[in-house]
């Protein structure tokens, strides 16, 4: 049976004074979990508390019957973890680096310990690089071996910080795959950029603006509430300030050099509006505009 | 353009830190060089001025070499940095001409790092103002010495290294050989910086270094206090050719690399290589995929871990190894230590030798130099490292998925200490190969590897150990490398200056190396305890330190103390908990146990207290100096020698007389208070008082000594080592060679002058007048008592001394009897002459070998392993007892022993026909291999000899001028031997080290130079002008008729009853022996201090028609006196001088060549020219060749003779063709090269010239 993870009352300040994380409360069961936000929403900061890297100021977090704040070598123990920058050992293989870190995971067989990091490898598409130094690694390169290491030992808390960064349309498919094949049975955090990877992967997600969490819920049925409330126009660039006034525009963007916006509305606000099958790109933008109507 | 390049890259660099350090550390080291004994940097000893010029001026020259690394750093940064960061495509696109680019950035990044010399000077002015230095020793402000540096010293230098390296990393684009290149560098100027002592190379040595520091030392190498207290050099000579010289070199190579460098991008690396490659490769493979789409691929089974406590060692060896791998693969690494081993080879290779006569490479010597000179190696690497290591993944930026793995934290931090103590110990196995290399190449095969494996491995590795376990504290706690890099230089920093400051005790110096010296004799085992147990503390120690570090080690990515400090307390386990325990436990065990040793079982004196305490001797008992006193005619003492519980028992008594016209009612008697007093017995003595402090008594006698009677005095007293002292002293009583004398441990009568402190500056500090080191020369009162001994004049001595069986113990006297009795070895030792109330004891697991010279046996007591020279030893006493017999008057023993004691003393003494030998000095010199080397295990072995005479039979009273009679004189006596062994030639090669002993030792003078018969037991004075004045005197009076004189002398004076001889008295027999006309001449050489500059300006031969040459030599001459500070006055010359000419060089004449000529002119004032006819051609010639005449600059003396003019007939001189002789084209101007000569010569040829 897979443990759950249940975030309760997590905050955060940090010294100069941004407070990363206002009274988080999230419960993660096992599967795929989105994590969805703006740069400095705090995914990483709530990601680093959970990889036991950072203290939070309050708040309980438990991952089954752990104190995941107090137990810390337990967590490291089911942890794999990828952070969203990191380096590596420049002078050192990828081969070298990967049964080293295999090592410090635990996996102290060497002839299981030589099967698991070369299936990685080969999963990762690094086999043909295994012998080269990490230090002459191109980004992508890079990329692959941190999911590598991350997928190591049997992780049942998987945490992985913006893992397709970088990443070729065709590799990063590749790795959706491979998280979606390990994630049915354990605890998968997955923040990102890429909306539509939560929508194809995530069976729960969460939306986090300014440290708080705005939304939780299933991608697909948080769509489902926006049906028939959202509609498009494209307008032009002048006139999309009285746009701007006059409804609620959850985005802009541009489609073939013109402007489309994206209307959030119980019904259709004119006839020059087109009704849109609503994605989760809507659901996240509303829900941003929301919180920030709310600040203001 | 230029401009704005060089303000930019000023500003650049300014906001670096780099900057910032090197001038904070720069600061605080000159601080502490001006202001404390505890670093030295050249620096400025006895009474030259803290801030005196010369110590100003050397500072500065001193820290451009250390600062070559800092200047490198500044101006490869300057270029690299481009290539680095890859800004130099943005650079190299831009209009910019790259003359002014390169410049630009070179001078910018110059100017930058002259700040750090600029904190250098702030550092000794800053330092010189503190109010804790004695006011004396702090001369007047003067910007003169700055200037000087600057622009003769620190800008040049900065100037040559910053071109050369600047060159060497814009031409390679790499850093790596730009390092390499500064180490190889440095390192070959430390290697010329060796070669100074060696006479011959000076001009060499001036020139090949490129700093200028060589022509400096040079130049003021005799310079006076007084000049080095106020004198700038002059920018002349090589001092300047070497400036010139550099600073050319330094312009050409940065042209060259101008000219050579082209604006364009990319290095040439190996790394940017494998990037492009990297690149390239990876490019097929990211579109490659159309099999990406699918979940292909093996399937991906995961693999359970398991958590073991044999889980956690595997991470732990696995983490270790990838560290240790990373430092021993290092670059940094490997510069540093190939840097130490060249270091270490050049210092091994040149381990001491005397007067340039090599000794063999025994272990013991070398290890002292090779930790000496490859400390800063590993005290580098330890600190680089821990910083290098502890920040690693954070560096990288790797730290956050690091951090999240599941291994112990303990793991982690152990795998970096465990990194850090290989390197140590791979450092010491390199460094321990380097050492028997060293002893290989120099045919020395008895390596003792235990030896090196204790000392290096044991003793020196605990402590590099523990500095690593403190540099990784501070890292760990800090969390800021630099902060933790100072501080971390800050704890080695403290070692050195807390005994400065007399915080001396073993239990707050944390990276104090106990004084240990190994001996072949007696091996460690002195300090064994001492070692053992401050070890434990130290370990114990640091186990608290790591597990504070674990504590605090920082995991993850939350460095704030509060935050880690909430995570330390989860951290605070069981097993952490056990090891704070058993570190309190061990800290308070070790240490009492420590303290019980240093402060109870021995006595913890810092020096400053023991200052104190002579002090408050003289402060008490001075008064009682010249106080009446019966004097000891008859010592008896047994000893019982007990070596491996290093104790010694005394037994015995004196025999006191009254030899003055009154009563005595009052005896004075003073004894070692370390020394327990079993029984002190004075017959009808009262004890008055008792100061047990200073070792005092006073008795009241009832009744009072009458005058012409006897009484005794009787004592039982012991002295032992117990356990181990603070100071490590090894103690004279030791397991195997024991040595102590009649001062150490017996009982004295009255007030020792020996006793009072004796250093200037700790005596104003204390309130003492400045101390007075002899009496006036004639002073009768004084003359009462010789200067060894104020309590006897001669004493019959006699003592049973008692050893355990596997010893043999010596003392002075003749051997009665021998004998085993429970299990120790007795000696009974009896003198039969009368001898000076000073005498000693010897124990020691001895080979012995045996001579004899007509009746009387000769001894050398060594230690098996050092037979190397005992034949030499045997051979030079033989021949010693010969000559002087023959020359100053019978033997007074029937016999002369050696005896070898450890090397925890330096020197050679002569006790009465008993003669301790350290193992330092003679038993280890390599006298056989060098035929050129001179012989000064002979030479020892003669000087010790010839005290038989001068000393044991010819005392000087206790006045200035003493020890001409004993040092001075025994000096001659060996001289005499030696030239009589080895021949005239060898002699000069002699004393042309003795003359620069003594003009060095003049700039080393604490109080006063004195002339030599006035000496006041000034070394450089009485054994090295000693030498060089009396060798002049034996050539300008011949040998016979000196000998006579002083024979006479000898008879005259020896084993007299006070007024005891002096000097005056001494010089009265010798001028017996000087010819009326030469009378003049003693003024010179002993009642004054006398100098010569003499020097050869041209040098041209004619040929006569009957085959015969002309030599006319043209010179310079001039004689000063000097006064005690050095302060001269010009003397018009009026001295009888050598006039040499040699011709060719063969292997049997001196270096110089075959003497041609070689005769005494007496020079009058103003002459500047001799002529002279010779049989064969002049190759050379000048004016007191052989330097007989003490003369700052010998070299000059001397020059080649170039040939001058068309054939003359016979008897025809120079004169009659005034003016400059035209010379013959391609010949003429060898001479004029040499020297600067005149124009025209006016001088008269002086009626005596032919």
């Amino acid at each position: 049976m897979t443990p759950e993870l249940i975030i309760e009352g997590v905050s955060k300040t940090y010294p100069n004074g941004v407070q990363a994380l206002r009274n988080v409360t999230l419960n993660i069961p096992a599967g795929m979990f989105g994590l969805l936000g703006p740069n400095g929403a705090g995914k990483s900061t709530l990601m680093r508390t959970l990889a036991t890297l950072q203290e939070p100021d309050t708040g309980r977090i438990r991952l089954g019957t752990v104190d995941v704040l107090k137990e810390k070598d337990t967590v490291r123990r089911m942890l794999g973890y990828l952070p969203q920058e990191f380096g590596v050992y420049p002078k050192v293989s990828a081969y070298e680096l990967l049964n080293h870190f295999a090592v410090l995971k635990g996996i102290i067989d060497a002839k299981q310990r030589k099967e698991t990091v070369e299936a990685l490898l080969e999963r990762t598409n690094l086999s043909n690089y295994r012998k080269r130094k990490l230090g002459t690694f191109s980004g992508g390169m890079k990329q692959r071996f941190g999911i590598a290491q991350a997928l190591l030992g049997d992780p049942k808390l998987i945490i992985v910080d913006e893992p397709t960064a970088g990443l070729d349309p065709a590799e990063r498919l590749r790795f959706n795959n491979l998280l979606s094949e390990i994630g049915e049975q354990v605890v998968v955090i997955l923040s990102t950029h890429i909306v539509d990877d939560v929508s194809d992967l995530c069976r729960n997600m969460a939306i986090i603006g300014s440290g708080q969490v705005l939304l939780t819920g299933d991608p697909l049925r948080t769509i489902e509430t926006l049906r028939g409330h959202v509609w498009k126009k494209m307008v032009t660039r002048d006139d999309l300030p009285a746009y701007e006034r006059d409804c609620t525009v959850i985005s802009t963007r541009l489609v073939a050099g013109r402007t489309q916006i994206h209307v959030l509305s119980g019904n259709r606000p004119d006839a020059t509006f087109e009704e849109v099958t609503p994605m989760l790109e809507d659901v996240y933008f509303s829900t941003l505009n929301a919180a920030d109507v709310k600040a203001a | 353009m230029l401009a704005r390049i060089f303000a930019f890259e000023f500003r650049y660099q300014f906001r670096q830190p780099l900057i910032w350090i090197a001038s904070i550390l720069y600061f605080i080291l000159i601080f502490f060089a001006i202001t404390s004994d505890a670093v030295s940097i050249g620096g400025s000893i006895g009474a030259v001025n803290r801030n005196a010029p010369f110590v100003i001026m050397q500072m500065l020259a001193v820290m451009t070499i250390l600062g070559t690394f800092f200047t490198t750093a500044f101006v490869s940064n300057s270029v690299h940095r481009d290539f680095e960061l890859q800004t130099d495509s943005i650079f190299f696109s831009t209009p910019l001409k790259k003359t002014d680019y390169l410049l630009g950035r070179f001078a910018g990044s110059l100017f930058l790092s002259w700040f750090s010399y600029v904190a250098i000077s702030l550092g000794i002015f800053v330092g010189s103002l503190m109010p804790w230095l004695e006011a004396e020793r702090v001369g007047p402000f003067q910007i003169g010495p700055y200037v000087f540096a600057m622009l003769v010293f620190v800008i040049p230098n900065m100037f040559i290294t910053g071109a050369l390296f600047f060159s060497l990393a814009t031409l390679t684009r790499n850093l790596l050989y730009t390092y390499a290149g500064v180490v190889v560098f440095v390192v070959g100027v430390l290697t010329a910086v060796n070669l100074i002592p060696d006479l011959e190379y000076r001009t060499l040595a001036s020139l090949i270094d490129p700093y200028g520091l060589n022509a400096f030392e040079i130049q003021a190498r005799y310079w006076t206090v007084l000049e080095r207290n106020s004198l700038v050099p002059t920018l002349t000579g090589n001092l300047l050719l070497n400036r010139l010289l550099w600073c050319g070199l330094a312009a050409v190579v940065l042209a060259f690399t101008v000219w050579r460098f082209r604006m364009t991008v990319g290095g040439t690396g190996r790394a940017s290589r494998q990037l492009r490659q990297a690149t390239t490769e990876g490019g097929p493979s990211a579109v490659a995929p159309a099999r990406a789409a699918g979940a292909t691929g093996r399937a991906f089974a995961p693999v359970r871990p398991s958590f073991s406590r044999g889980t956690a060692w595997a991470q732990y060896l696995h983490q270790a190894r990838l560290e240790t791998r990373s430092v021993l693969r290092g670059i940094p690494f490997v510069i540093m230590m190939l840097f130490g081993l060249v270091n270490v080879t050049g210092a091994t290779l040149t381990v001491e030798s005397i007067a340039g006569t090599p000794v063999w490479p025994v272990t013991a010597i070398l290890l002292p130099n090779i930790i000496g000179s490859f400390i800063l190696v590993v005290l580098l690497v330890l600190i680089f490292y821990s910083g290098d290591l502890v920040w690693r993944e954070r560096t990288l930026r790797m730290s956050e998925m690091f951090d999240a793995l599941p291994m112990p934290t303990w793991t982690v931090w152990t795998a970096k200490l465990t990194a850090l103590a290989v390197s140590i110990v791979a450092l010491m196995t390199a460094v321990t190969a380097t050492g028997v290399a060293v002893q290989s190449y120099r045919h020395y095969t008895n390596y003792e590897l235990p030896v090196y494996f204790k000392g290096l491995f044991v003793l020196a590795g605990s402590h590099f150990l523990f500095l690593a376990v403190a540099c990784l504290f501070f890292q760990a706690v800090c969390n800021n490398k630099f902060v933790a890099w100072l501080l971390s230089a800050f704890i080695w920093i403290l070692g050195m200056v807390l005994p400065a400051l007399h915080l001396e005790h073993l239990l707050y110096r944390f990276m104090a190396f106990p004084q240990v010296i190994y001996s072949d004799m007696n091996g460690f085992r002195p300090f064994n305890q001492l070692i053992l147990w401050t070890s434990l503390y130290w370990g114990f120690f640091c186990i608290a330190l790591l597990a504070v570090a674990h504590l605090l080690w920082v995991r993850g990515t939350e460095p704030r103390l509060r935050l880690r400090l909430r995570v330390a307390r989860q951290r605070l386990t069981m097993p952490v908990r056990a090891a704070f325990a058993v570190a309190v436990v061990g800290i308070i065990g070790s240490g009492s146990w420590i303290f019980y040793n240093t402060n109870v079982l021995n006595r913890y004196i810092p020096q400053d207290r023991q200052f104190d305490r002579q002090a408050d001797y003289e402060k008490k008992y001075k008064k009682y100096e010249d106080m009446e006193k019966p004097r000891i005619t008859d010592a008896k003492v047994d000893v019982d020698i007990f070596p491996e519980r290093r104790t010694a028992d005394m037994r015995g008594g004196y025999v006191l007389k009254n030899k003055t016209a009154a009563p005595i009612d009052v005896l004075h008697v003073g004894i070692n208070p370390d020394v327990v007093i079993r029984r002190l017995d004075v017959p009808n003595g009262r004890i008055e008082s008792e100061d047990k402090v200073q070792g005092y008594r006073i008795y009241k006698l009832d009744p009072p000594l009458a005058p012409g009677a006897t009484m005794e005095l009787t004592f039982d007293v012991s002295m032992s080592y117990p356990g181990f002292a603070n100071s490590g002293a090894r103690g004279k009583i030791v397991q195997n060679g024991t040595f102590f004398d009649s001062t150490d441990f017996l009982p004295h009568l009255g007030y020792q002058k020996m006793a009072e402190l004796d250093d200037p500056n700790e005596r104003r500090k204390r309130g003492l007048p400045p101390i007075v080191r002899f009496a006036k020369v004639d002073d009768l009162e004084a003359r009462r008592n010789t200067y060894i001994s104020n309590e006897a004049d001669w004493v019959n001595f006699e003592t049973t001394v008692s050893t355990s069986a596997d010893q043999i113990a010596l003392a002075p006297g003749n051997l009665q009897r021998e004998w085993s009795e429970n299990g120790r070895h007795y000696y009974h030792y009896r003198t039969d002459a009368p001898i000076l109330n000073f005498y000693g004891w010897l124990s020691g697991r001895y080979a012995v070998k045996r001579d004899h010279w007509n009746d009387v046996s000769i001894e050398v007591y060594y230690h098996p392993g050092h037979p190397y020279n005992i034949d030499r030893m045997l051979e030079g006493a033989k021949k010693s007892l010969q000559y002087f017999s023959d020359n100053f008057g019978p033997y007074q023993h029937k016999e002369l022993r050696i005896v070898e004691f450890p090397r925890y003393a330096r020197f050679a003494q002569a006790l009465p026909n008993t003669i301790p030998f350290s193992e330092s000095i003679g038993f280890i010199g390599r006298i056989a291999d060098d035929p050129d080397a001179i012989d000064y295990v002979f030479y020892v072995t003669a000087h010790e000899v010839g005290h038989m005479w001068w000393a044991h039979q010819v005392m000087g009273a206790n006045v200035q001028g003493a020890t001409l009679m004993s040092e001075t004189m025994a000096q001659y006596s060996a001289l005499m031997v030696m030239e009589h062994e080895y021949g005239r030639d060898k002699m000069r090669r002699f004393l042309k080290y003795e003359l620069d002993s003594y003009l060095a030792g003049r700039g080393a003078e604490r109080i006063e130079e004195m002339p030599l018969y006035l000496v006041e037991n000034q070394p450089y004075i009485h054994y090295r002008k000693g030498s060089l004045i009396m060798y002049a005197l034996r050539d300008a009076v011949g040998e016979q008729p000196l000998n006579a004189a002083l024979r006479e002398y000898v008879q005259a004076v020896k084993f007299q009853q006070p007024p005891y001889t002096n000097s005056p008295e001494f010089l009265d027999f010798i001028a017996k022996a000087v010819p009326a006309d030469k009378q003049a001449l003693l003024d010179d050489l002993f009642r004054n201090i006398t100098l010569y500059e003499n020097r050869a300006t041209k040098a041209t031969w004619a040929k006569r028609d009957d085959g015969k040459y002309v030599v006319t030599l043209q010179f310079a001459s001039a004689k000063y006196r000097a006064d005690g500070k050095g302060k001269e006055t010009e003397r018009p010359m009026d001295d009888w001088v050598d006039v040499g000419v040699f011709g060719e060089k063969g292997k049997d004449t001196p270096q110089e060549g075959k003497v041609l000529l070689l005769e005494k002119r007496h020079l009058a004032p103003g002459e500047d020219r001799v002529e002279v006819v010779v049989d064969e051609l002049p190759k050379k010639a000048g004016i007191d060749p052989f330097n007989k005449l003490i003369d700052r600059n010998p070299e000059n003396n001397i020059m080649a003779v170039a040939a001058g003019g068309p054939a003359l007939p016979p008897g025809s001189d120079l004169e009659k063709h005034p003016g400059p002789v035209p010379a013959p084209p391609g010949t003429g101007t060898a001479a004029t090269a040499a020297g600067d000569a005149p124009a025209a010569a006016p001088a008269a040829v002086p009626s005596d010239t032919h």
